[in-house]
């Protein structure tokens, strides 16, 4: 079981409030990612739920129980560091011995899961060396074998894969990904990537300054995004805003359009402007768009290779249906 | 070839002049210990002038160890800095673990803490043995005199009394005494040289990586197991270093000890020397190079010692 509960949880460093109350429940087996940008309160937030900051006010709840004075330790919760956070005069096999060490668990019992841990991810060669000797992906996996052995309620990710290059980054990410679907324990990861956030998660919660902006799935937060923030914060690349009378045409404030939800036609489109930078990735095509009678720049997705360059004069044409509409507060209007 | 002879061209005249510094004493030093050569000789002149002629061989080792002196300098050279070691390094552990928790006033603590690193070694001397260790008139005496006092006053209190009449007199310790004086030379440098120690730790604490400690925290470890598992293997090596250089520093202590006694029951080797260059050189040449000798032994031993049980 891993069902972790905040109920009005909020946290202050002094006179700073960083985190205003908030509830949040996160399901037992469930991938939650807290997403935002740096300084939003995402990793915060984990470290209130892992006990390693002292909440201001409200409760924390693992299973019903209230752990909100409940020592780090006894919370049932394993961490994984973005620094990794291995002890580096240790081997391997005493890194992840460690928390069963502490535990004082029997000799044969901690070879046992050692060995099941180091099997599951493929450590099995590298026990008796010391962290300094590992790659970064190969200290990543050791860091999760030591939260693995302890058998944990649920496990906390603190921006695991920021420290690793873009390839390793999609190996891990896969791998933690099956992972879970293996175990089947409760996750919650923190990222300010909305890659790993649209790719891992069951659940998405989207941060701001310590608000929480939206909770959902990765495709209700693409589809049906709350508010501007939301909007612009997930899909790559981001949702075009326009305001204006483009937006009075349509009775709201702003509207937002994806990228890849306008059509590159030949002529007629809505709007006809210039191509500024064309980006030709072969599956994809990005075109930057000017002159367009918008007071913004455009930026439209076209499948495949489209042979426009810069200069060259280019017709769009928006799919209506698939267009977000924003009211002065910037909040969705159904 | 002569891509890689320039390089050493130009280094050369800084090892030329390191060599220099380092062989030429070193070597008069071996040519001395075989030579017979003594300041003033009324009987003998020509022994006051170093000259192969004087060849003695082996004899000034012989004599050296022949000393009744010899033997009780080594093991005291070795206790005082075997006991210096242990204290500081023990003493700075705990001081650099309790200062480096932020609290009101730790700046000034941290320089308070430091400036008995800044005192004399000789000033410090003086001052532990007249005001502090001083059996009469130092904080010693006044205190023994003050508990027998208070003693005394008690043992004619109603009740009580008979409780404190089964109290012996204190007695002051004298310091300089033979038996006491190494003592004393422990505790004043000991009292100098933690500073030494806490500066270095506490700064080995200062790049201590929080988040490892954090993960320990999660994984259940308490207080003592961080401090026996992350903390003292984290700073092995400071210790290792703290301990090398201490006991470079501590093999050659004099003046607390010529303050202290006078060497009286209490020398070790450098004092020994010093007695033998009042007029044999020879002999104190002789003494100097079993002084290299033992250095040498006791860095290799604590730095292996060291190593391994720190290091796991």
């Amino acid at each position: 079981m891993g069902r972790i509960q905040l109920e009005k949880v909020s946290k202050s460093f002094g006179d700073v409030e960083v985190i205003p109350p908030l509830d949040l429940t996160i399901e037992d087996g469930e991938f939650a990612v807290f997403v935002g940008p740096s300084g939003c309160g995402k990793s915060t937030l984990l470290r209130l739920i892992a006990g390693l900051e002292d909440t201001t006010s409200g409760k924390v709840l693992i299973d019903d129980a209230d752990v909100t004075q409940v020592s780090p330790s006894k919370r049932g919760l394993s961490m994984v560091f973005q620094t990794y956070a291995l002890y580096p005069h240790m081997t391997v096999r005493k890194n992840i011995a460690f928390p069963m060490r502490m535990a004082g668990l029997s000799e044969d019992e901690q070879e046992k899961r050692i060995m099941a841990a180091a099997e599951s991810l493929n450590l099995t060669d590298y026990l008796d060396r010391k962290p300094g000797q590992l790659s970064g992906g190969q200290r990543q996996r050791v860091a999760i074998g030591r939260a693995i052995v302890r058998d944990p309620k649920a496990f906390l990710f603190d921006e695991p894969l920021s420290n690793l290059d873009a390839a390793l980054r999609v190996g891990m990410r896969i791998e933690i990904t099956e992972m879970h679907a293996r175990m089947k324990t409760t996750m919650i990861y923190v990222t300010h990537d909305q890659v790993e956030a649209m790719t891992m998660a069951d659940k998405i919660v989207v941060l701001q300054a310590g608000v929480i902006e939206q909770v959902g799935s990765p495709l209700e937060l693409y589809s049906a995004p709350k508010n501007l923030f939301v909007a612009g914060f997930i899909g790559s690349p981001k949702m075009n805003f326009i305001e204006g009378d483009e937006a009075s045409k349509h009775n709201a404030k702003t509207v937002g359009i994806r990228p890849e939800h306008i059509d590159v036609v030949e002529s007629g489109g809505a709007w006809t402007g210039t191509v500024g930078v064309a980006e030709h990735l072969g599956s994809d095509t990005f075109f930057h768009v000017h002159d367009t009678g918008l007071a913004e720049t455009l930026t439209v997705r076209a499948l495949g290779n489209v042979a426009l360059n810069h200069g060259d004069t280019i017709s769009l044409s928006p799919r209506v249906n698939e267009m977000h509409r924003f009211d002065d507060q910037g909040l969705r209007i159904a | 070839m002569s891509d890689r002879r320039l390089p050493r061209l130009l280094q050369s005249p800084a090892v030329i002049l390191l060599l220099i510094w380092m062989l030429i004493p070193l070597g008069m030093t071996l040519y001395f210990s075989f030579i017979r050569y003594v300041l003033n000789s009324l009987r003998r002149p020509e022994w006051t002038k170093p000259a192969l002629s004087n060849w003695r061989g082996f004899g000034n080792y012989e004599f050296v160890l022949e000393n009744k002196d010899f033997l009780l300098a080594i093991q005291n050279s070795l206790f005082i800095v075997c006991s210096i070691l242990f204290l500081t390094v023990i003493l700075g552990v705990l001081i650099a673990v309790l200062i480096n928790k932020a609290f009101p006033g730790r700046g000034i603590v941290r320089v308070l803490l430091i400036s008995p690193f800044f005192v004399m070694p000789a000033v410090n001397a003086v001052l532990w043995i007249n005001m502090i260790l001083d059996p009469v008139l130092g904080l010693q005496g006044l205190a023994v005199a003050g508990i027998n006092d208070l003693i005394s006053s008690l043992q004619n209190a109603p009740v009580v009394g008979w409780f404190f009449s089964l109290w012996p007199q204190f007695e002051p310790i004298s310091f300089r005494a033979t038996q006491t004086s190494a003592i004393a030379v422990i505790m004043m440098v000991t009292w100098q040289w933690t500073p030494f120690a806490v500066l270095i730790f506490m700064t080995s604490l200062q790049s201590e990586d929080q988040q490892q400690k954090e993960a320990a925290i999660l994984d259940g470890a308490g207080a003592w197991s961080q401090f026996r598992f992350l903390t003292l293997p984290h700073l092995a090596r400071p210790i290792a270093i703290v301990v090398m250089i201490q006991a470079i520093f501590h093999l050659s202590l004099y003046a607390e000890i010529e303050i202290v006694s006078r060497g009286n029951g209490n020398k070790n080797l450098p004092y020994l020397i010093g007695e033998f260059a009042n007029n044999n050189i020879g002999a104190a040449s002789a003494t100097g190079i079993f002084a290299v000798i033992l250095a040498n032994i006791v860095a290799i031993f604590l730095l292996r010692m060291i190593g391994k049980t720190l290091m796991e």
